[in-house]
């Protein structure tokens, strides 16, 4: 028999009994409908995260830490314990700082392009002349890097400028009493900060106060999303020198510095290596978005294996179907052998029409899962995504489907093997005399 | 007259040891081709486990048969399947046809089986059918003929690859006589017109008696056999 008659016949029985095909069929749907709709919101998400980190080019932005407080970190996770040893070389692992010498062998590693140490800024509170309360916040000066800043309003930071200047991102502008980004330029915001030395002595007065203008306010983003505003220099310099005040000069240096800087991304994988050799860890965006990914990998992990429990349980109400279809048809076997079909071709008969049952339960799952996607897409871009008219919710790419499909068909295949090999093994003369 | 099928020492036991049962004891026979035999016997006589020997569906307990001097021991499965494919045709008593499929459907399996191309199946399927009257039945489901077509429809499946053989195991069983009669001189006709050896299994003594031969088994045993004249001859001849 022809492997296209065979298929042809295995399509044909599958439909003898439409009520317990379909009902085999729909028990794979619900699997094959979790797992697609899962990878494709997995897919969406990723790749909305990618394009965000595209669009702010931030490729090339690393921040650079000293192994010791990076091995600290890591180690504690790994360990489930932060009381690793003191090792008196490298000192306490989270004040290493980086120094001068190494600054400069690390600015000679090839495709670095910029490297400069910045100050990690600890302001108290933000408030503006439209508001009474003072909010929380976290500021962030990245130094000669070149970000795509995507803003709603305004312009960018000048680093050169003499002037404060401040990007608010969306959040912040209707605590402090802005209508809507356009009012927020141009108008003047003040950071409090503490005076570290004078603490010891007023604890009550040691907060100083930075008025500073708003110059942009970022979109909505992966860079707002961290929930830092940035500064320019002026007003990064002002505000650690203010909180630095009365700390000796050298001792100041040192203190909560970090290196930022852009570099080749071709080149990346060499610089880890080289920065690791000098005594370096280096975080790129992806890194730090890494953790948001880890996140929802596991989240779509579990959905993933709720899919996988579904078809498992399908795959048993495959192997019960094509039992009562082998022992409903043992007489049609008993004709084909007696015709001279071999076992081999039998057992290809039935497997295959497992192969189908899995087949068509996950194009049935596919097409309903797409239309959800879709569905869901224009639900969220009317309500929690409106302000991401580029982030599809969900994704379908041809290779997951395609992938997902012949993952399924395997698995109805395996299911079918039992019954096929019970229908391949029946003797032509008990299976004619089968009543 | 060449022998067809040449039986020597055939026996058949089912059931190990204590509960053995022996269906068929020491056969002996040779058919020739285009002859028409009867194997008649009552119901647990042997005779229908001799019909699936002959046509190779079973495998003999001890004995050997030789399908044109080929012993069926020698071969493959493969080759037995190819054998059964070609040369032989099968009419059961109770047709074993696929009722939701289409008349031509179930003319043509053999040819599904055998991978002929599609054309020239459907062609082959529709001369069977015309030799059997039913050409005009081609598209009808199988479930919607009644007995005696069903039957007939079964014989243009048997016919369809140009079999050398029809094995047919009581295939007036189902049928009145009128219609059974029919389906006879069909049966009858291709072995006249195109020389196929015809080899019915059947209890009953007037269709027994239109073929050229008869052989008679109880409890598993030969008690008559008529021969033919020329077989029997040749045999003398061997000898």
């Amino acid at each position: 028999m022809r492997l296209i008659d065979i298929i042809k016949t295995a399509n044909h029985n599958l439909f003898q009994n439409k009520i317990r095909t379909f009902l085999t069929i729909l028990a794979i749907f619900i699997g094959s409908f979790t797992i697609v709709l899962n990878t494709a919101i997995n897919s969406g998400v990723n790749s909305f995260i990618d394009k965000q980190v595209e669009s702010i080019g931030g490729d090339g932005f690393i921040e650079v830490f000293p192994a010791a407080m990076y091995d600290q970190v890591n180690s504690a996770m790994k360990s489930g314990t932060a009381a690793t040893e003191y090792n008196p070389d490298t000192g306490s692992a989270l004040s290493s700082n980086i120094s001068d010498s190494d600054l400069e062998k690390l600015r000679k590693v090839e495709g670095v392009n910029t490297l400069e140490i910045f100050h990690m800024l600890s302001p108290e509170w933000i408030t503006s002349n439209h508001t009474d309360k003072k909010y929380n916040v976290a500021i962030e000066y990245f130094p000669n890097t070149d970000f795509n800043v995507d803003l709603s309003a305004g312009q960018m930071l000048d680093h050169e400028a003499k002037d404060y200047e401040i990007l608010l991102t969306e959040e912040y502008l209707e605590p402090l009493g802005f209508k809507d980004p356009e009012d927020a330029i141009d108008k003047t915001i003040t950071i409090g900060f503490k005076q570290t030395t004078l603490c010891y002595t007023q604890p009550d007065n040691c907060i100083k106060k930075v008025d500073a203008k708003v110059v942009g306010v970022q979109a909505p983003g992966i860079l707002s999303m961290s929930g830092e505003l940035q500064i320019n220099a002026a007003l990064s310099d002002a505000i650690y020198d203010g909180s630095m005040k009365g700390v000796p000069v050298e001792t100041a240096a040192k203190a909560n510095i970090i290196a930022v800087g852009s570099v080749d991304p071709e080149k990346l994988d060499n610089i880890r290596e080289k920065f690791r050799n000098i005594g370096y860890e280096i975080m790129t965006i992806d890194d730090t978005v890494g953790m948001i990914r880890t996140f929802l990998d596991v989240v779509l992990i579990v959905f993933t294996i709720f899919g996988a429990i579904a078809l498992l349980a399908a795959s048993i109400g495959i192997i019960n179907t094509l039992f009562m279809s082998v022992q409903e048809r043992t007489r049609e076997i008993g004709l084909m052998k007696a015709l001279g079909m071999g076992s081999g071709k039998i057992f290809l008969l039935f497997s295959l029409e497992a192969t189908l049952l899995g087949f068509w339960g996950s194009v049935f799952g596919i097409a309903v899962s797409v239309a959800a996607g879709l569905a869901g897409n224009g639900i969220a871009h009317s309500t929690f995504l409106a302000d991401f008219p580029t982030f599809s919710l969900t994704e379908f790419t041809p290779l997951n489907v395609v992938v997902i499909t012949l993952t399924i068909m395997l698995v109805a295949f395996v299911s079918g093997t039992l019954p096929a090999i019970k229908a391949a093994r029946k003797n032509p003369i008990d299976a004619l005399r089968y009543e | 007259m060449k022998p067809l099928i040449e039986v020597t020492n055939l026996s058949k036991t089912y059931g190990k040891k204590s509960t053995a049962f022996r269906a068929l004891k020491d056969i002996n026979l040779t058919i020739n081709e285009g002859e028409t035999v009867a194997i008649v016997g009552k119901s647990g006589s042997g005779k229908s486990t001799l019909m699936h020997l002959l046509a190779l569906l079973d495998q003999p307990t001890t004995g050997t048969i030789k399908i044109n001097d080929i012993n069926s021991h020698k071969l493959k499965q493969r080759q037995l399947n190819r054998l059964r494919n070609r040369e032989f045709g099968f009419v059961f008593q109770q047709f074993f046809m696929n009722a939701n499929d289409s008349v031509l459907n179930n003319v043509l399996l053999p040819l599904k089986i055998s991978s002929t191309r599609r054309r020239a199946r459907k062609k082959l399927a529709l001369d069977a059918l015309k030799t059997v009257g039913l050409e005009d039945k081609a598209s009808n489901k199988a479930n919607d003929l009644s007995g005696g077509q069903k039957q007939r429809v079964c014989i243009a499946r048997a016919i369809v690859n140009n079999p050398k053989i029809i094995f047919a195991d009581e295939p007036t069983g189902n049928l009145d006589s009128v219609t059974g009669d029919k389906v006879i001189k069909l049966l009858f006709d291709l072995n006249r017109n195109k020389k196929v050896t015809l080899i019915i299994v059947t209890h009953d003594l007037e269709l027994a008696n239109k073929c050229q031969r008869q052989i008679h088994i109880k409890d598993g045993k030969i008690t008559k056999d008529t021969g033919t004249k020329t077989s029997a001859t040749k045999k003398e001849a061997k000898k």
